[in-house]
C-alpha cells in the first residue's frame, strides 16, 4: 500500500522500483512497456493529487539524491530528481548558490515539485520551474533524451512543468542565483486593513504573501526581503515573528499536522475580488467546520507550457482542511468561484479539472500535448487521472 | 512564587455560537479558556475536547509560561481538529504544574453582546 503524506491518498501498485542507475531506468521502462503497463514516477508524496496511482508500477527515485554537477560562472547546477528541494537548499549553500524562491515546504522531489508546478510567493518570483535550463530523462522506449532551453526550447517548456508525463526525469539544470540572506517576518492585522494595502505590499517586498483565518477574520502578513533593505514597520500590523537567515533556512516551513488542501492560480489583477468572494463564502457556509487559514500568494509569470502561471502574472489562493475531516464539501463550494476568476488548479493539489475546462486556460496546451506523443506515444506513462487530465489515451 | 491552582481543571459547558455581529476579530463569538501561571517553571498543558456523539479530541498542546497568563479561543484551536462551531463540547484541561483555568464566552449572535465567565471546575 502506497500512502501519500496526508494520508488521503492510498493505492496498492504492482511493483514499486527503486533503481540505483539510468540503466535500472531504462530497463524497468523496457519491461513495463512491453508488458502494457502503467509506469508512473513518485516524489516523495506530498501532493494529494492522483498523478501518481497506478496498480501497474510505481518507480521511486529516492536513489538519484545530489548535485551531479554546476558551473559557478553560469550560475547554473544539475541535481538528480530525487534530491528534496530541503537538500537542495543546503547543498546548493555549500557552493554560494540558491534556488529564487521555495514554497511553503521543502519537502518535496525537486522533480516532483517542479513537474507539478510548485511556487512560492513574490510579485517578481516565477514558479520554481522556470529555474528548468534543461535535465535528463528516459523516455517510453526507453531512450536517454538530453535537454536543454538552448538546444530544445520546445521539450524544455513542456519538461519544466511535465506532470511526469513525458518521461522518468533522472535529473535537472537549475539557473540559480548567488546565495542570499532574507529578512523574515510575520505580521498580524486584520484583513480589512491587509486588502487596503495589498498592491502596496506585494510591490514593496520580495516575498510576500498572507494567512486569512476564517473564524477570527484576523490576517497575518509573511514579509521577506533582502537584509537591510525592507520597511522597518507595517504601521498598521503588529510584528510577531522576526528572524533573518539564508534564504534556503528561512523561506520554507516545517508542517506537522496534515491537512488537504486545493489551490487555484488566477490573474493577479482580480486576485483581491477573488479572494474576496472565498472569504465571502467561508464566513456564509463553512465556519462551523473550517478553522484552517486561506493562503494568497502572488507569483511572476513564466512560460512553462503547463505553468499554473503562463503567460499572466498570478496570484493563487489556497484552502485546508485537516486530513481527518471531510474536505469536498467545503473544495467543491468554493471551486467554482476561482473558476469564474479564470482559474488554472495546481496541479499537485486536489481539484475537479479535465482536459475539455483546461485547454482553454493553457495557450500553449497543443504544444504540451505533441510533446508528450512525440515522448511517450504509446500513453506507458498516462495513468486514468492523466488521460482524464490531458484528454489523452493510452494506445 | 508558590504555584496556585490544581494540575487538572474540566470545561462541560462548551459550545462557540455560529453567528457574529459586528466588527470582527473585536466583536467575534467565541468560548476561551484563560490559563493562570502563577509559578516559576512553564507549564505544559493538554487540552482533550468531548462531544455528545463521537470519541474525544486531543490532546491540544500548548505552554503557559511561568509567570504568564494565555487566553486561548476555542475556535482557534485546530490541532489536531478545529472545534465545530454551534455544537456542545466539553473539555479537560491537564497540567503538570498548578494552573489556575477559567472559562469565557462571548455571544454576539444578537446585537446586544451578552458575555459570560466561569472559573473552570477543579478536579484534582
Amino acid at each position: 500500500m502506497w500512502e501519500n503524506w496526508s494520508g488521503n491518498l492510498r493505492f496498492s501498485p504492482e511493483r514499486v522500483e527503486r533503481p540505483e542507475s539510468e540503466s535500472a531506468i531504462r530497463d524497468i521502462v523496457r519491461r513495463a512497456a512491453g508488458a502494457k503497463k502503467t509506469l508512473r514516477p513518485a516524489g516523495t508524496g506530498h501532493s494529494s493529487s492522483l498523478l501518481l496511482a497506478t496498480r501497474d508500477v510505481l518507480i521511486s527515485l529516492d536513489a538519484f539524491r545530489g548535485i551531479e554537477s554546476y558551473d559557478p560562472a553560469k550560475r547554473e547546477a544539475t541535481l538528480l530528481a530525487g534530491t528534496t528541494l530541503g537538500e537542495a537548499g543546503n547543498l546548493l549553500l555549500a557552493l554560494k548558490l540558491a534556488m529564487h524562491n521555495l514554497g511553503d515546504v521543502d519537502v518535496q522531489s525537486v522533480a516532483g515539485a517542479l513537474a507539478t508546478g510548485t511556487h512560492g510567493s513574490g510579485k517578481h518570483l516565477p514558479a520554481l520551474s522556470a529555474m528548468v535550463a534543461g535535465g535528463r530523462m528516459i523516455t517510453a522506449s526507453g531512450e536517454k533524451v538530453e535537454f536543454s532551453l538552448e538546444k530544445d526550447p520546445d521539450l524544455t517548456r513542456a519538461a519544466q512543468v511535465s506532470l511526469g508525463a513525458l518521461g522518468i526525469c533522472t535529473a535537472l539544470t537549475l539557473r540559480l542565483l548567488p546565495a542570499y540572506r532574507l529578512h523574515r517576518r510575520e505580521w498580524c492585522t486584520t484583513a480589512d486593513r491587509c486588502f487596503a494595502h495589498i498592491d502596496d505590499l506585494a510591490e514593496r517586498h520580495r516575498n510576500f504573501d498572507f494567512y486569512w483565518y476564517p473564524r477570527s477574520d484576523r490576517v497575518k502578513l509573511r514579509t521577506m526581503d533582502p537584509p537591510g533593505d525592507a520597511p522597518e514597520s507595517i504601521p498598521y500590523a503588529r510584528l510577531v515573528e522576526d528572524r533573518t537567515g539564508w534564504s534556503s533556512e528561512v523561506i520554507a516551513k516545517v508542517r506537522t499536522l496534515r491537512f488537504d488542501e486545493m489551490e487555484y492560480a488566477v490573474p493577479a489583477e482580480v486576485g483581491p475580488e477573488c479572494f474576496e468572494a472565498v472569504r465571502r463564502r467561508i464566513r456564509e457556509r463553512h465556519r462551523k467546520h473550517v478553522a484552517w487559514r486561506v493562503l494568497y500568494r502572488t507569483v511572476a509569470p513564466d512560460d512553462a507550457y503547463l505553468s499554473i502561471a503562463h503567460g499572466r502574472a498570478t496570484a493563487t489562493i489556497s484552502l485546508h482542511q485537516n486530513a481527518t475531516l471531510p474536505f469536498w464539501g467545503f473544495f467543491n463550494d468554493i471551486e467554482p468561484i476561482f473558476q469564474e476568476y479564470g482559474g488554472r488548479p495546481h496541479w499537485a493539489k486536489k481539484h475537479t479539472m479535465a482536459a475539455d475546462d483546461l485547454m482553454p486556460l493553457y495557450p500553449r496546451w497543443d504544444r504540451f500535448i505533441a510533446a508528450r506523443r512525440r515522448m511517450d506515444p504509446d500513453g506507458l506513462f498516462l495513468n486514468p487521472y492523466l488521460e482524464r487530465l490531458l484528454g489523452e489515451e493510452k494506445a | 512564587m508558590r504555584p496556585a491552582g490544581r494540575k487538572v481543571w474540566a470545561i462541560p459547558g462548551g459550545h462557540i455560537p455560529l453567528r457574529t455581529t459586528g466588527p470582527e476579530p473585536e466583536e467575534t463569538s467565541s468560548d476561551t479558556v484563560c490559563l493562570l501561571n502563577a509559578g516559576d517553571r512553564d507549564a505544559a498543558v493538554e487540552i482533550r475536547v468531548y462531544y455528545e456523539d463521537r470519541e474525544p479530541v486531543g490532546p491540544y498542546r500548548l505552554t503557559v509560561p511561568a509567570r504568564r497568563t494565555r487566553h486561548i479561543r476555542f475556535n482557534d484551536l485546530i490541532d489536531p481538529e478545529p472545534i465545530p462551531l454551534d455544537t456542545d463540547f466539553a473539555a479537560v484541561v491537564i497540567s503538570d504544574l498548578p494552573i489556575v483555568v477559567l472559562f469565557a464566552r462571548k455571544d454576539t449572535s444578537r446585537a446586544e453582546n451578552a458575555i459570560a465567565a466561569t472559573l473552570a471546575f477543579p478536579c484534582d
